[in-house]
């Protein structure tokens, strides 16, 4: 028999690609496998790669005029909208033109087949080149299990053995639950759909229409009537010469309040201010995929088991507190992890629980599960039920007035915003939510 | 004087329209070049055809019967076509883009040491090049090319041009030719003629074209039957020839032929880029499907939202009636 | 016998947003499909050839990854034409004693179908194009399905022969975990060349003129098809 891998990756998204790379810079042997016709096939984000680790793991990225992202953000907007206006505040800055950027633009068909090609060759440079593997258009079926531990893989009649396995598959996680780290059915209280349409423009329109230079980009986020009444956001960000226009919605208000995402969709690109940024764009591609809504209550009971690993949003790490979606740099930071532990446990010729605890150690350390501790709070106060109703409809509503220069006697805006409350909320609810959100932020 | 020899096509006997789409052009080619068009035809009797190409403006036809040409086999064709340019010395050498000259544009370009453009949309001369307009990437793109060869082979897809005639008083030119079908290294042991569509699809006018959403017999009845109110020939996705609901010579798309009608019914097709790319030139396109979403609908000038099914039955007694009236 | 299998990557026409992935061209995955599916029923090996720049392996593994045993890979990152790649193929195939060279019956990208006739006649083979079926007969003949305008040729063929092949010929298989595997340890031949001159020039490509926003006919089929009557013949004057 054949000798079996350090290690079996199941998933050739972000989490999986990033612990590859990790891998064969530390020289182990593996085999990836994506079941996508290549890597980024089917995949769907909204599209903002934040943090850092991109350097990281690809040092140099930014100055190579072919890497795999779109633009980089110097320009960030967050936009409250009722039925007619839009609330925006507005954040550009040259700092962020800076290497290493802060954040990135990325379509995952090309992001991620370009992140598994540096892959492909850092197996070529690794002590193995002809033993580590990337394979695509192959699903894996099953996990092996001897002994409840993880020994290998079976993707038709094909079976694989390794040393461990690393879940890397995403939030529709059916391997993770095959294994036993989280139960068969999801909570609907822990997921969102997201839904998104890429669309063309002209680059120069592109440009001149957000102000773009170079290789610049902006990213807005939208709250309230973006999705009708229906809990979730909406977000809008510049490529190279497309928009990636979309909702991330709460599964389980959008069962209860009804619609279709699609539906919820064209009504936010209907939207006066979403349809005078996106007029003259031609849509060439309509996705939805499952989300996690980023509740810690939502993670596996383990992220680890013998000889086996969680990374990624198949362990449901996802940060999304209104001011941005972290998922993608989730995954890459907690799939570089979870391959330093199968290095460690390489060299210690050890795959047990005791040392895959490391991961968890690891990761309790970084910055991925602070912050979804600390953040907690924001994340239940982004989807409560004012957060998408009151608050951007007094914002709106006090703009109008604000902004208004009528010839008559001016209120003074004080006063302005108390009427505007008034017509919307309670005081004591704004004020209670208020102190929430210093809280929480 | 520089000359454009026309490659005649022939089906059945008959030289195909196609052959008079290309003469339309290489007449307008031949007025501003100062050039003379010519023909060719390859057929046992090849002579009866010279009149027609007459009649559309060849001043002399180069005619090679031999029985060989009864079926396309292709050594005999590229051996009679090197001849004849060897007999006319033209400039360029257009060809309607059919199978048949599919299948030995290549190696006769290799053999004349001639540039091929092949596939083209439009053609024309300018200056020392021969100039023309390809779809490529699936018909999603519109490549210029040229090619600066002293003599260059270029194929033309049906529906680039409108046929018209021109008569001319032409002279018929007898190539010597014989092939003894016994000494050829490869043999053509069977035809299986599909002999289903009554119209050719690159003559026809309209085209109704079915897809997997014709999914029985019951279906099938249905579009020809739509087919034949409309006068159309019969086209097919690759889905459904796949279901051998219809034969292979229907299929319509970047296997497939090229088609660019007046009129074209996409029927229970998706609008695959690959199916598009053979169609997407026609002038009125009419797409019958019952998802909304279909990307045909993108394409399509009148779009119908519905089950064929239930669509077509109206629609062939409505388009009888038209016919009557 | 032994096959070789002419492939070429080409980008992915069917991808809605420009993502520059390059692909093997779908014409050849079923020209290698033919040769696998011949040599697995009757013996023998199968070659491939590809004429490229580096990054093209990708789409070599492919293949090998599929089953064929061995490859050469023509490194060059010249544009060539048809004729210029049926030049280049031709000088490979000088020293090869191949029974049956499969090539695709056109590039997916350029859709020009002329390399495989080209290639046929610098090395005076005979040939068929468009196959949609292939068999062996005896020891030295192929038996070739052609697609040609109005019905089906059957033609026999003696070895040596060229032949190309349409993506209506089968469907080709998606490589094995073990093929894929297999793959990376089968001999690749890398040969640096220079292609000769083509005989065309690409000037530019753009985007055709669009066309006109179609309308929607809605109601009920009675309703749809006499509007639809009405619009061909009034508005249309197609009928
Ligand atoms: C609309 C939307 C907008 C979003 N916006 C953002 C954003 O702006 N920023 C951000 O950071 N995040 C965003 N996210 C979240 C982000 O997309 C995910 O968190 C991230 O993709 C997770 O990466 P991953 O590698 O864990 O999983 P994935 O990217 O889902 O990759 C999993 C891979 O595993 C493969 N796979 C699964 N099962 C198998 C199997 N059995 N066999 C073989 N292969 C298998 C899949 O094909 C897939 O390629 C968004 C998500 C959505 C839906
Ligand atoms: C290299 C290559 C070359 C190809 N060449 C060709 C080619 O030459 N020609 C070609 O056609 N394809 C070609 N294809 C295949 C192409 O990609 C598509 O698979 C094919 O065109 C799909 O055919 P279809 O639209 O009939 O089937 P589908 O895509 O299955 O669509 C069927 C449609 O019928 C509709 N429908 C179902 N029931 C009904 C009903 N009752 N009433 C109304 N509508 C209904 C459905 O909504 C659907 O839109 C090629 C592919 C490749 C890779
Ligand atoms: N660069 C190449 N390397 C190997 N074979 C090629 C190459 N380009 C074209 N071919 C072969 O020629 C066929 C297409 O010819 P054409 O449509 O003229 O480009 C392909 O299907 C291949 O079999």
């Amino acid at each position: 028999m054949e000798e079996p891998f350090d290690c079996i990756i199941v998933g050739g998204g972000i989490a999986g690609l990033s612990a590859a790379m990790t891998l064969a810079r530390g020289g182990a042997r593996f085999l990836l496998i994506e079941r996508g016709e290549f890597c980024g096939a089917k995949n769907v984000s909204g599209g903002v790669l934040w943090g850092t680790d991109l350097q990281r793991l690809v040092p140099g990225y930014a100055d190579d005029p072919d890497a795999g992202f779109e633009r980089f953000v110097n320009h960030r907007r967050l936009t409250f909208l009722d039925d007619d206006s839009a609330f925006s505040v507005d954040f550009k800055s040259t700092r962020f033109d800076e290497k290493p950027y802060g954040g990135v633009t990325v379509l995952r068909a090309v992001f991620d087949a370009w992140l598994a090609g540096k892959v492909q060759q850092a197996i070529d440079e690794s002590p193995y080149p002809d033993e580590s593997f990337l394979a695509t258009d192959v699903l894996v079926e099953e996990v092996l299990m001897e002994d409840g531990r993880a020994v290998g893989i079976r993707a038709g009649d094909e079976e694989f053995r390794a040393n461990c396995v690393l879940l890397a598959e995403g939030v529709n996680n059916l391997l993770t639950r095959q294994v036993g780290l989280e139960n068969p059915f999801v909570d609907a209280d822990h997921v969102a759909v997201g839904v998104k349409e890429v669309l063309r423009m002209d680059v120069d329109r592109l440009a001149d229409r957000f102000q773009l230079c170079g290789r610049s980009g902006l990213t807005n986020e939208f709250v309230g009537a973006a999705t009708k009444g229906v809990e979730g956001g909406g977000f809008l960000y510049t490529n190279r010469d497309s928009l990636s226009v979309g909702l991330v919605i709460g599964m389980k208000d959008l069962r209860e309040k009804g619609g279709t995402p699609y539906d919820l969709l064209n009504h936010f690109k209907a939207h006066p201010a979403i349809r005078d940024m996106i007029q003259g764009a031609e849509t060439v591609e309509y996705s939805a995929h499952v989300v996690s809504t980023g509740d810690i209550r939502g993670l596996p009971k383990e992220l680890y088991g013998d000889g086996v690993l969680i990374a990624g949003e198949a362990a449901h790490l996802l940060m999304n507190a209104g001011k941005a979606i972290q998922g993608m740099d989730y995954a890459m930071r907690s799939g570089m992890l979870a391959a330093e532990t199968v290095l460690e446990a390489r060299k210690a010729g050890d795959f047990s629980s005791a040392m895959m605890s490391n991961y968890r150690k690891a990761l309790d350390a970084s910055y991925i599960m602070h912050d979804m501790r600390s953040f907690q709070d924001a994340v239940h106060l982004l989807h409560s039920e004012p957060m998408f109703s009151n608050v951007p409809n007094v914002l709106c509503d006090f703009g109008r007035q604000f902004f208004a220069v009528r010839s008559e006697p001016t209120p003074k805006a004080l006063s302005m915003m108390h009427a505007a409350v008034k017509r919307h909320a309670s005081y004591w609810d704004l004020v209670k939510l208020g102190i929430k959100a210093a809280r929480a932020l | 004087m520089n000359t454009i020899l026309v490659a005649a096509a022939v089906q059945d006997g008959r030289l195909k329209r196609s052959t008079f789409e290309v003469m339309a052009r290489a007449r307008e080619v031949a007025a501003e070049t100062g050039s003379e068009v010519v023909a060719a035809v390859l057929h046992p009797t090849a002579r009866d055809l010279a009149p027609d190409l007459m009649r559309h403006g060849a001043v002399r036809v180069y005619v090679v019967e031999d029985p060989v040409f009864d079926r396309h086999v292709n050594v005999p064709v590229i051996d009679a076509l090197e001849r004849v340019v060897k007999a006319a010395l033209p400039r360029l050498v257009v060809a309607p883009s059919t199978e048949a000259f599919k299948d030995v544009m290549g190696a006769l370009a290799v053999r004349l040491g001639a540039g091929a453009l092949p596939d083209v949309s439009e053609f024309g001369v300018d200056g020392d090049s021969v100039v023309a307009v390809r779809p490529v990437m699936a018909a999603k793109m519109l490549a210029r090319v040229s090619s600066r060869e002293p003599l260059v082979l270029v194929s033309v897809r049906s529906g680039s041009y409108e046929a018209s005639a021109s008569p001319v008083e032409g002279e018929i030119v007898p190539v010597d030719f014989s092939c003894d079908a016994g000494t050829l290294r490869q043999t053509l042991r069977e035809v299986l003629s599909s002999g289903d569509g009554e119209v050719d699809l690159s003559e026809a006018r309209v085209v109704v074209a079915a897809g997997r959403g014709i999914r029985d017999e019951a279906g099938r009845d249905l579009v020809l039957e739509l087919a034949d109110a409309t006068g159309a020939a019969i086209g097919a996705s690759r889905a459904v020839v796949e279901t051998g609901l219809f034969p292979a010579t229907a299929q319509i798309g970047q296997t497939g032929k090229v088609v660019a009608p007046d009129l074209y019914f996409a029927v229970g097709i998706s609008g695959a880029i690959q199916h598009v790319a053979g169609m997407v030139n026609s002038r009125v396109i009419v797409a019958i499907n019952k998802d909304p979403d279909a990307p045909i609908f993108d394409y399509a000038t009148y779009g119908i939202v519905g089950d064929a099914f239930k669509v077509l039955p109206p629609l062939i007694e409505a388009l009888r009636d038209a016919g009557k009236t | 016998m032994k096959f070789c299998v002419c492939i070429k990557q080409v980008p992915d026409v069917a991808a809605h947003v420009q993502t520059g992935r390059m692909v093997l061209n779908a014409y050849d995955a079923s020209a290698v499909e033919a040769a696998l599916q011949l040599t697995e029923a009757h013996g023998g090996t199968v070659h491939l050839v590809l004429a490229g720049p580096d990054a093209a392996k990708e789409t070599i593994r492919k293949a090998l990854a599929m089953g064929a045993d061995e490859a050469t890979h023509l490194v060059t990152a010249s544009d060539m034409d048809s004729y210029a790649v049926s030049s280049l193929l031709a000088e490979h195939f000088e020293d090869g004693d191949y029974d049956v060279i499969l090539t695709g019956k056109q590039s997916q990208d350029t859709d020009a179908g002329l390399a495989g006739s080209m290639l046929a006649e610098h090395l005076g083979r005979v040939y068929a194009t468009n196959a949609v079926g292939l068999a062996v007969e005896g020891e030295n003949t192929l038996l070739v399905t052609r697609q040609g305008d109005a019905g089906q040729e059957i033609i026999a063929l003696p070895t040596p022969c060229l032949v190309t092949c349409s993506n209506d010929m089968n469907d080709p298989r998606i490589p094995s975990l073990k093929g894929i595997m297999a793959s990376k340890k089968k001999p690749l031949n890398v040969q640096a060349v220079t292609p000769g001159p083509g005989r065309s020039e690409l000037h530019d490509t753009q985007a055709p003129p669009e066309r006109k926003p179609g309308i929607r006919i809605d109601g009920e089929p009675a309703e749809q098809a006499s509007h639809l009557v009405h619009l061909l013949q009034d508005e249309a004057g197609v009928l």
